[in-house]
Formats: structure tokens, sequence, C-alpha cells
């Protein structure tokens, strides 16, 4: 609703009550900036992206199997580590250097290496700003996740949807800002999509979660069906609510609270219809479906939710995260403390056909012109072996991807050591991640604060610089 | 809708719009520069070392190397700053913008104004009554104190509220649920002066006020029944530690030994001269229920964030003080150092707070509430027993080594026959006689080796065989499992052959079937176990506390890193609280002396504090509206000499917080309505001066309570735990999630919280996080609340059941409105009400089509602001 409408409508509003004068409705207007949180609000400066899709990876994809060739590892494959190893997850089972059991290739134009665990996703090599230098703090995955999520690897802060949501609000009111599908519930659980200290209007809104196949998800958010009445009923006591409710904006003559309190019904009933249709992909075509792998048993649930994303960001969605999760018949998904070999290769074919379809798809709709995808888990994996076969987790330097909205398309940044442990160049922390994430937007990381117990919060704390070599 | 925080909660940090320069400067001087003196210059320059004779935490340090600061840090002058690595370019950007300014260096403070003489750190003084005009309105103290305020500003006080209205009001306020019709119509009828009081005094009297206020503190004190963060282990006693609470606000505990008993219970006395202070212990909790990131493997740094948290935690409920900011660097805006720090940490860590901090995840502490001989006879028989049974697992394991190892030099040939039943088809009997092979040992080994819908690496090569190399191929797998089996024993070792592991698991095809076992091998063993069993003496009770721990000689850690030494710290506590005077602490962790610091009668902010809270539970918002930060960065309070007079009225009333209550809730200030003329509009805005009563939305617990209770399914049962299992779950299970509130009808505030997933009511009306200390809960309003009154099924149900309830009923519309709202309907309601009966839509006119109806005007009440908001 635009402000002219808005003073209209409440003048009418206030024409049967006694009015308070051209003071009060001022003050009431003036208090109206602070009505509505989730306003569409202008960035800091020109925004390169209107909207993030984060394809989440839980677990910890292996950076040198995936993204970071490392020809030094296979050639001293069985070797120890020659150099101190850091502090790793599973204290005692680890051995020596394991070479990659995938090949690379050159793909594209701009000849990025990506290992045959990615066929799919390396047909848009060209589209794809590879970050080959993230740090994080947490060898655990508690920490790493929140870390990834927070900025914090120990507190509990808002999550990243959530800042964001908060600088630049929404341009559709009809859907939730922030939504999360299928997240997981360890490792933070709802910490990773909530307001923190924000305002609860800030918070994420859950999808499903890990362990639910999409073919049991039968409400896909909570509370938007009414199973008792009709429409018809439903809007008649709709109605009665609101009567009663304008009674009682008139009655206690208060501030614009109760009056917001009228128009989040009439938003909630719209978004009764509007949810349902936008979850609904029945009028999908085939082709769509099959260009996502929803027809393949081992992709359909990714590939739902990749799809899933592309019809929100259609929707104008401002943060849509997908989450790649522990679950059934995911088993640990990346984690891959030991079989590499199996646990690798059926989660990339879970996940890679899907990720190919939303960039084709994002792509042929002209929406990867003002979306940043970013694809990454919360930390990577050791050069070297797990329990013989297997890697443990490595925060030190491991890789991410973006790709669309604000990067420069087919490149790589970034470099870690000659085995791919430490991140020696260019180091990407998660900080500097989300200071980069928010400039896209066209948020300053140092102006977006909140106060809270006593001084100002910020996603990145007191750390984070914008990697301004990726900036397209 | 409003914005509590944004409006309320200005910091200095976040008035950069309208600031004047020299606030500018020091804004950038803040943000910018200070955080770089203190990270990268300070542990070399500072208070405690000065390299070079240079002290750059002052401006008067700093003068003396101005002109030396832009080579030195720019790498181009003889010294090269910091000599561990140059700083960003931003960072030095930001120095010479800084030194361009004429290098301005604000004090914390107002020139001349030293910290200590900081309002919050001054003793409470008893103020004064002040003069007003309209005496009569000043019912007590607290009025006079309202009205002085409002007669400066030209203002009166709102009328008084309507008697439907205050009791209402006031009912939710101490007991969280609406009042009765019966009570309502008792007290508009009742024209005594005494009415009001004697209200109060049986709302005070009932067990619901506890739950209600009781809920309060665990706001502060982050109250949660599991971990959170990474792996969310239940505290399977935090209940006991809610209890206790409740149970304090019930009994009136006074809240000085209230605070001592959650500082150090386990040290004090029992009250009533038991061998064991079990309430005591029990208060701990406070300490013990934090957010603990057990999964963590810098163990190092795990146990000092549960330091740390615990620092957070004290330092804010009770002194309105965020201690825990100086981890890492001196506090920037409050005088407390990292020295002061870690002397408070050096009393946590020397508090016992885990079982056993070592091991992938570490083990929670919990504290059994028998005494020392029982708590010890039941360790050590528990010990005794899990001796037993890895003596007893010792020789199973040695039997299975046995077995797998009798049958390894046969592997090969099983091998090449499970491949000709799996390959050839052939028939399992039939390949075990051709080899003389045990049939049933040949179908374990099909089993293992035929080809599932996975690769397997290990399995490669034996698949990928050609015929002419299959024996030769399942040798070398034989070779090569019996080098294994040779080397290693029953623990899993790094470089571990997944063939050997897969192969001698108790699945795989060497595993000892259980059903092949010698039995009588550990029968003697397997009859002293049940002995043991049997003659184990009762699981005694346990909290979830802490307890005394082993003495740490604590150290300041350069940066909050653990690993980065500083100087030796005593146990103490801040000095500009406490002095430079303190009796040393010299035996046991020191909580017990913390416990009595915080709660001598001159400390100057617990009493102020509390005082603070309490005003904020009846008005919504405190005197000082940042309630968990009195420092320099928190608000001034708007009465500062009325934040005194409680204060001191609460110590003298022997810290009574029922006393506290009486005195408020009977003030004229607290009876006002909630109607603002358009002066108040005008001069108190935002009610800073307390012109009128502040309408307030239910929170969660009210909410769900209030609407159980209009149903009349509300279980008042006190007490006990709803949570059930130990430890944690699957990453992916439901189990993960706090219990579903639909499946109770017992007080919220009796619902499990599992920190990580909070159920999604509690996430919809502004609850909170559960893990850190909340000073105020939000109270939002958006659309999601309102698709959880139109549609959810819980509010679905309480409808139906109240539309069952009072439908058939000639007073069912009247009774409705008392049940929900509070109040009788207006008559012009009372008219819609029967209106929309009549008209509702519905195809069938039978008792279906009128249940409907019925319950759809209920929910219509349910979802109405007259339901949620209190006035």
């Amino acid at each position: 609703m635009g402000p002219l409408r808005s003073i209209s409508r409440r003048h009418l509003l206030r024409s049967s009550a006694c009015g308070f004068g051209l003071m009060g409705l001022q003050s009431l207007l003036a208090e109206e900036g602070h009505a509505d949180p989730l306003a569409a609000k202008p960035p800091h400066f020109a925004a390169r992206a209107k909207r993030v899709i984060f394809l989440f990876m839980h677990g910890g994809p292996s950076q040198v199997d995936t993204f970071d060739p490392k020809p030094r590892l296979t050639l001293d494959h069985g070797k120890p580590l020659p150099f101190k190893r850091p502090l790793t997850f599973a204290e005692g089972s680890t051995g020596n250097l394991l070479k990659s059991p995938w090949q690379f290739r050159q793909h594209g134009q701009s000849g990025i290496p990506i290992s045959e665990l990615f066929p799919n996703v390396a047909r848009f090599a060209d589209d794809l700003c590879v970050l080959r230098s993230m740090v994080g703090d947490s060898v655990a995955h508690g920490g790493a996740v929140l870390q990834l999520h927070t900025g914090s690897n120990t507190f509990t802060r808002p999550s990243m949807g959530s800042w964001v949501v908060y600088g630049l609000g929404t341009e559709n009111r009809n859907l939730p800002a922030f939504l999360t599908l299928k997240p997981g519930l360890s490792h933070g659980g709802a910490k990773n999509w909530s307001s923190g200290f924000l305002p609860a209007s800030y918070q994420g809104t859950a999808v499903g979660h890990g362990g639910v196949k999409i073919d049991d998800l039968t409400e896909p958010i909570e509370h938007l069906k009414n199973t008792g009445l009709s429409a018809e009923q439903q809007r008649y006591e709709l109605d009665m609510i609101q009567k009663m409710n304008r009674a009682s904006t008139e009655r206690w003559q208060q501030d614009s609270e109760l009056d917001a309190r009228i128009q989040a019904f009439e938003l909630a009933f719209r978004m009764q219809t509007e949810a349902p249709e936008a979850f609904d992909i029945s009028k999908e075509t085939e082709a769509t479906k099959k260009l996502y792998g929803l027809d393949g048993p081992e992709s359909r649930d990714f590939g739902w939710q990749c799809l899933m994303a592309r019809r929100l960001a259609e929707r104008d969605v401002r943060f849509i995260q997908i989450n790649h999760e522990y679950g059934p018949g995911n088993e640990v998904g990346w984690d891959a403390h030991s079989e590499l070999i199996r646990l690798h290769t059926r989660t990339a074919l879970q996940v890679d056909r899907p990720i190919a379809g939303l960039l084709e798809d994002l792509k042929s709709r002209g929406l990867l012109k003002d979306t940043l995808v970013v694809w990454g888990g919360e930390f990577g994996r050791t050069p070297i072996a797990q329990a013989g076969d297997g890697r443990d987790h490595n925060p030190y330097g491991y890789s991410m991807w973006m790709a669309g909205a604000g990067v420069k398309p087919g490149t790589t940044y970034g470099a870690t050591d000659e085995f791919g442990y430490y991140a020696v160049e260019d180091r990407m922390h998660i900080n500097d991640l989300h200071a980069t994430i928010l400039h896209i937007l066209g948020l300053n990381h140092e102006r977006l604060t909140y106060p809270y117990g006593g001084r100002a919060f910020r996603l990145t704390d007191v750390a984070g610089k914008v990697a301004t070599k990726i900036l397209a | 809708m409003r914005l509590p925080f944004v409006l309320l909660l200005l910091t200095p940090l976040q008035t950069a719009g309208a600031q004047t320069p020299a606030a500018a400067q020091a804004d950038f001087f803040e943000k910018r520069v200070r955080p770089i003196l203190a990270t990268r210059c300070q542990s070399c320059h500072g208070a405690k070392v000065q390299s070079a004779g240079l002290n750059l935490t002052s401006a008067a340090g700093f003068r003396a190397f101005s002109a030396r600061l832009l080579p030195a840090v720019s790498y181009s002058g003889p010294a090269k700053m910091p000599p561990t690595g140059k700083l960003s370019d931003g960072e030095i950007a930001a120095l010479r913008e800084w030194v361009n300014m004429g290098a301005p260096w604000p004090e914390s403070e107002p020139a001349g104004t030293p910290a200590a003489d900081f309002w919050s750190f001054r003793p409470v003084k008893v103020p004064s009554l002040p003069p007003v005009k309209n005496e009569g309105w000043a019912r007590n103290p607290i009025d006079r104190f309202v009205l002085a305020r409002l007669e400066e500003r030209g203002l009166a006080p709102a009328a008084p509220a309507g008697k439907v209205t205050l009791i209402r009001r006031v009912t939710y306020d101490l007991t969280g649920l609406p009042p009765s019709e019966d009570e309502v119509r008792a007290f508009a009828a009742d024209a005594s002066p005494e009415g009001f009081a004697k209200i109060v005094d049986r709302l005070l009297a009932s067990p619901r006020y506890g739950e209600r206020w009781g809920r309060h503190w665990l706001d502060v004190a982050r109250y949660a029944d599991s971990t959170g963060a990474d792996e969310d282990h239940r505290y399977p006693h935090a209940w006991r530690y809610r209890d206790y609470v409740i149970d304090a606000f019930n009994r009136d505990l006074p809240y000085d030994r209230f605070i001592r008993e959650q500082i150090a219970g386990d040290l004090l006395p029992d009250e009533k001269g038991g061998e064991v202070n079990t309430a005591g212990i029990v208060a701990t909790g406070f300490l013990a229920l934090g957010p603990k990131l057990i999964a963590e493997q810098d163990k190092p740094k795990m146990f000092y964030d549960i330091v740390d948290e615990q620092i957070d935690v004290t330092g804010k409920a009770i002194l309105g003080l965020t201690i825990a900011c100086a981890r890492c660097h001196d506090h920037k805006f409050d005088p407390v150092s990292t020295k002061d720090y870690y002397s408070l940490a050096s009393i946590f860590a020397s508090t016992k707070q885990l079982a056993k901090l070592e091991g992938t995840v570490s083990k929670l502490y919990f504290a059994p509430l028998v005494g020392r001989d029982a708590a010890e006879q039941y360790e050590s028989h528990q010990q005794k027993i899990e001796a037993k049974k890895l003596e007893i697992d010792e020789v199973k394991a040695e039997e299975a080594r046995r077995y797998r190892d009798a049958l390894s030099p046969r592997m090969a040939e099983y091998m090449v026959a499970a491949r000709k039943v799996y390959v050839e088809s052939a028939a399992p009997a039939d390949a075990a006689k051709a080899a003389s092979l045990d049939a049933a040992l040949l179908a374990r080994w099909v089993e293992y080796l035929k080809p599932g819908k996975e690769r397997r690496a290990h399995l490669e090569p034996w698949y990928q065989a050609a015929p002419s190399d299959l024996e030769s191929t399942a040798r070398r797998y034989q070779t090569e499992f019996q080098e294994v089996a040779a080397k290693r024993d029953k623990k899993f070792q790094p470089g571990d052959n997944r063939f050997f592991t897969e192969v001698a698991a108790a699945k795989g095809p060497l595993g000892m079937p259980d059903a092949q076992r010698d039995k009588p091998l550990t029968a003697a063993l397997d009859a002293e176990m049940a002995k043991l069993k049997d003659s184990a003496p009762a699981e005694p009770p346990f909290a979830c506390g802490v307890a005394e721990g082993k003495n740490v000689d604590q150290r300041v850690f350069v940066r909050g890193n653990p690993a980065a030494l500083g100087d030796p710290v005593a146990k103490r506590f801040p000095s500009v609280l406490a002095g430079e005077n303190q009796p040393p602490i010299t035996a046991g962790s020191g909580r017990l002396e913390l416990a009595h610091w915080l709660t001598d009668a001159r400390n100057p902010l617990t009493a102020r504090v509390m005082a603070n809270r309490i005003w904020q539970g009846h008005f919504g918002e405190g005197l000082v509206r940042t309630p968990s930060n009195f420092g320099l960065a928190g608000e001034r309070p708007s009465h500062p000499e009325l934040l005194d007079w409680l204060a001191t009225e609460f110590v003298a009333r022997g810290w009574s917080i029922k006393a506290l209550h009486r005195l408020i809730v009977l003030s004229n200030t607290y009876q006002m309505s909630g109607a603002a003329t358009p002066e108040m509009r005008e001069l108190d805005a935002d009610n800073r001066l307390l012109s009128r009563f502040k309408m307030r939305r239910l929170a969660v617990e009210e909410i769900r309570d209030s609407l159980l209770a209009a149903d009349g399914s509300l279980d008042l049962t006190m007490g006990g735990s709803l949570q059930k299992g130990e430890g944690t779950d699957k990453e992916f299970s439901d189990d993960r999630k706090s219990p579903n509130p639909d499946n109770s009808t017992r007080r919220t505030v009796y619902l499990p919280l599992r920190r990580s997933n909070l159920a999604s009511m509690f996430n919809l009306y502004d609850f909170g996080d559960a893990t850190t200390s909340t000073e105020t809960r939000a109270q939002t309003n958006v659309a999601p609340q309102a698709l959880f009154m139109m549609n959810s099924a819980f509010v679905a149900t309480r409808a139906r059941t109240l539309a069952t309830k009072v439908m058939d009923d000639p007073r069912g519309i009247e009774r409705a409105w008392y049940l929900v709202l509070g109040r009788e309907p207006e008559p012009g309601e009372r008219q819609a009400a029967r209106d929309y009966l009549e008209r509702f839509p519905s195809k069938s006119g039978d008792g279906a089509g009128r249940l409907l109806a019925w319950s759809s005007l209920c929910r219509s009440l349910m979802a109405s602001n007259d339901f949620i908001y209190v006035h």
C-alpha cells in the first residue's frame, strides 16, 4: 500500500472517531515510519544485486575434490603432511596426505578447473566466481555453521538473512522476506535463521526441515490453511475480527500499534492465497522439472528446492536459502569422515543437476542479472586422510563460489597452499564473505548496525573486508 | 507497529545523523581508531608494558608519539609498527584521517568526570520527596516523584483507569492470567477503598504469581533445558532450577539471598539445617544452564567460553554491566579493565563446570542432591559396573578375535565361491558343497560382497579382477586382512583398512554371531554383573549446577586468546565498584565472596538494577530503559530519585520483591488510564514522563495460558519435568525440536525449551532466544501471528471447546466475552454477535453448522485486539 492510499484510508478510519487534529495526525504518520519494519528501504549505495540465493552444503564439501585441484597432493599421496597439522575435529584419527580420487578438467572459456563430481555445474564455469581462500574459525560443525550464518561461532546473533531484510525490507508483502527451505535442526538449528536480537519480523521462515522428504511436506508454511472454514466463511469471520479491532482502536485511541494489527490480518489473508500459489509447482512444465532433476530419485528433493528458489526469486523474496542437509537417504551429506568416494559421489549426484538447472533457468529468465547465488558449506575438508578413506573438517582454507549479479563471472579468487590446507592468498574470512555479500546488495557492513545491550552490533561485528577484486 | 529497540536503545554509536562535529569525531575515534590501538598497539604500548616508553592507552601517552605514528604504521620510517605485520590499507587510512582531524581523543566521560562518579556507580542516596501542587493525587511517594516531573512540564496525570480495565491489568500483570467473571463483577461492585488492595494481596498470594514473575527472572537468567549451540544436549535436571525460581518468588525469598544462592548456593548452609543444601545446589543452575558448545575441539577456548558466558550473565542480570566486553580489550565505555575481567574469570575458572572437558564431546556435570557419602557410594558402585562391563567386553572381543582368526585362512576360497553365487547365480548350497565350505558362512560372504546401489572403492579391485586373476586377487585381500589383523587389536586406528573394518565388524562375514558365542565363557562375569546391578544404590536426584573446582592461577589472556598469557591476576571484584583495597580471597573458588559482595547493601548496582526490573515488569519499560546496561553506554534513568527511592525501600524492606510490588501497584501512577490527551501526545509522546498507562501486548505465555483458561482446559499442576530422554538426538530427527506445545495443557512456563529449536509459537510471539540474557521482550505485530490466530489447530481447538461450553447457555455470548476478554459485551457487540451467529454462511442449518458459527465467533474474540492487548 502506497503512502497516499494509506493517508486516505487512515483519514477515513479516523473521521468517524473524534479526530485529534493535524498535530495528532502528523505524529501518527511520523510513527508510521516505524510502523512497517518490512517496508522496502533504499540501500546505502547502488546495489548490484536485489536478492540472494544461498545454497548451503551442510557438512562441508571437500575443496580439493571439487573446485581446488592440487597436483602436489596427487604427487605426495600417502606421505606425511610436511608441516605441522592444525587442530582437527577428530584428533588422533587423521593420517597422511590423500589424493583426490576425482579428475579435474578445465571448463568453458575461462578454463576454471572443476572435478568430475560436478559435470553439470561445470557447464556454467564461465558464470562462476570461485572463492578458493575461505577461512572460518571453528573446526566443529556447531560453531562453524553458526558462524557462516550469523558471523559469530559462539554467541547467538541475528542471521545473515535477517540482517539483509533488516537493511532492505521487502518488495513482496504477501510472502515472507526471508525463507529457508528444509534447514537442519542441528548445529545451531533455528539459530541459523533467527533474527536474534533484531525484532522478530526479520526472522527467517522455515519450510520443512532437513529430515522431511519434500513429498511428505504437506504444509510448506505453518498455519497457511484453514481446515475448518470455507473461503467465504473465513472472510465473514475476518470481517468480524476487523470490525471489533476498529472499534477497539477507536475506544482506546491508542497509537498506530492497534491499527498495525488490523493491517497484519489483511496481509495474512492475502498470504493464504499467494503463498500456496508460490509453492505449487504443478503448472511448471515437465521440461522444467527435468531441468532441475525432479525426475531423478537422488536429485528430486534438492531439485524441488532449487526450483522453489527460482519461483521465490521471481516473486521478489529477498533472501532465499536452500539447504542440503543430513537426513534419511542423505546420511551425513557432505560430512565424509570416512568413505569419501561413496559419500561425495552420492551427495554430488543429489545436488549437481539441480544447481545447474537453477543457474540455467535463472539465466534464461533474466533473473541472474539481479540475483546473487552463493554456494558452499561451513568449512572444507582436510587434504589428509581420516580413518583411511575419509577427510576431516578444514576451516583453514576451503572453497565456495558465487554467481550472478555483482561478481566477476568466470574467475577464481584467492588460493590455498599446494596441498589445499591453508588459504594463503587473498584470504576471505567468513566475516569478509558477509561484508562482500552486503556490499553487493548495496549495504555498507559497517553502517548496517543495530543497538543492543549497550552497543551497536553488526553482522561482521568488528571485522570484515569487502573483497573488492571479485566485484563486477 | 513499533520497534521498541530502535527507538529506545540509541547508543552513542547510533546517533551519527544528528551529532555535533565533536561527537562525530569521537564516534570516528571509537569506531575506527580505538579498536586498532587496542588490538594492534596496546599489548606492547599499554598500561602494563610500555615498549620504547610509550603508553598508547591515553591521549597524554599518545602525544609523545603523535609525529611518529604515520611513518611507523606505513612502514616508511625507521620503526615499522606493528612488527607482527603491516596494518591494512583501510586501517592506515583511518589513522591518517584521524591525525588530519588533529588526533582528537575523547575521554569516555565528559572531561573532569571520573568514571567512579558516574550515576550508577555512586552509592544509592535516600532522596527527599519533591513538593507537588496536586497533593491529593499523590497516594504514595512514587506518585510524588512522578507527579513532580509531570507538573514541571505542565502536564496532569491521566484519569484513573476504569475498574474492569484495572482488574484485568493487575491480574495479568501479577499472574499472567485473566480475572474470572466473578472476580470482575465482585470488584466492580465493591465500593470500599480497600477493594483493590485486597485483590493485590490475593494475587500475590496465588501460586500463579511465581509462575508469572519467576518467568521474568528466567528470561534474565537465559533459562533453557538444553545446551543449544552444536549438539544441543538436554539438561535433564534443568527443571529443578526453574521450579526453584518459581518457588522463590512465591515465598518471597529475599532477593539478596536469592542471588547468593544462585552464585554460591552449594557453599551456603541449608536453610533448614539439613546436611545438604539442595535448594542452594539447584540454584547454581543460574551459572550452569548456559549455552555450551560441548563439541568444540579447542578445549581451552571452550572452557573459557563457559566462564565468559557466566561473567556475561552475572554482570548483566545482577549488576546491569556488560563486563564480558573486557575479555579481549579494556571496556570501551565502562571502567572495566581486562584485568578486572580475568580477576572475575579466575573465580569461575576455579569452579567445576563439566564432569569431563576432554573428549570429542565434553561431558556435562550433574550435581548430586545427596550427602557426600551417599553420592560417593553411588558413584563408586557405578564405576564398578562400568569396569565389569569392560571386563566382559574384553572377553567377548577376545572370543571374536579367535573366531575371526580361525576363519580368515580360508577367506579367499569363500570370496571366490561367493562370487559364483552372486555373479553366476549358482545355488548357495551347491557352491558351498563344491568347495567344502560352510553354507551359512558363505551366505554371509555373499551378502557382504554382492554389489549394492553404492560404489565401494575398497571392493573395486575385486569387482574388476579378470576371471583369471580372481583367486590371486582374493588371496591378496586375505593377506592384507591377516596383516592388519596381526598388527592391531580392538581399537580403531588411524589409517585403518576399510575392508578389514567391515569384514571383521559384528555384522560382517567374519564378525562373531551372537548365537555362536560360548556363553559359559562369560557366565561367571555375567553373574557378577547381575549381582552388582542388583546391589546398586538407587540413583540419587541430580541438579544441573556447579561445584568447587580446581584452583587455577589465572593470567590475563592477551586479546582473549588462552594461549597468549599476560600478567597473573588475583581473584578480585571490579575496582570501580569494589575499590582498590579488597580483602584477598585465599581459599576456594571465591564464589562465596562474590555472592556476598554482589548482595552487600553498599553495592550501588544490585538493588537499583532489580528495582528497575520490577518497575519494568509493571509498566513495560524501566525507569532505565536499558535494564541490563547501567553502564556509560546505557540509558540514564528518567526518574533517578524515584529509582533510588525504590532501591532504598527494597533493601529496607528486607529485599522483599512482593513489598515492592505492593508499593508500585497501589500507587496512583499504576492505576492511571491509558488514554492520551493531545497535550500528552505533544509533551510526552513516548510516555517517558509516565503521564498515562502504556498498553502492552500479551506475552506468548499469557496468550497460550489464557486461551487454555478460556476453554477450561488449563492444567494448573505445578513443577516437574515434561522433557523426556537424555543426551541429544540424530541431526535430522524431529526429536531435536522442543516438544510441541499443542500436546500439553500445562502452563507455558513448564514447557521444555530445547534451545536450538524452540517451538514455533515461541518464535512467533517474541519469546526471545533463551540463549542470551533477555532484558526486554519485543512486542511485534506481524502477519504470521495473524495466520496463527486464524488457522492454527491450537486456536481452532480452543475456540471449538469454548463454543461447546457456552453455546447452549442463554448467557452464552456474555460468558464467551468474559472468558476471553474479561468484560461484558457492550450493547452493540451483543447485537453484532447475535447477528453474526444468525447470518453465518453455513449450508447446514443443523447442529454442526451452529457449532461452526459459535466456534467462529469465539475465534474472532480470541483474534481480537481486545484479547491480546492489556490496557
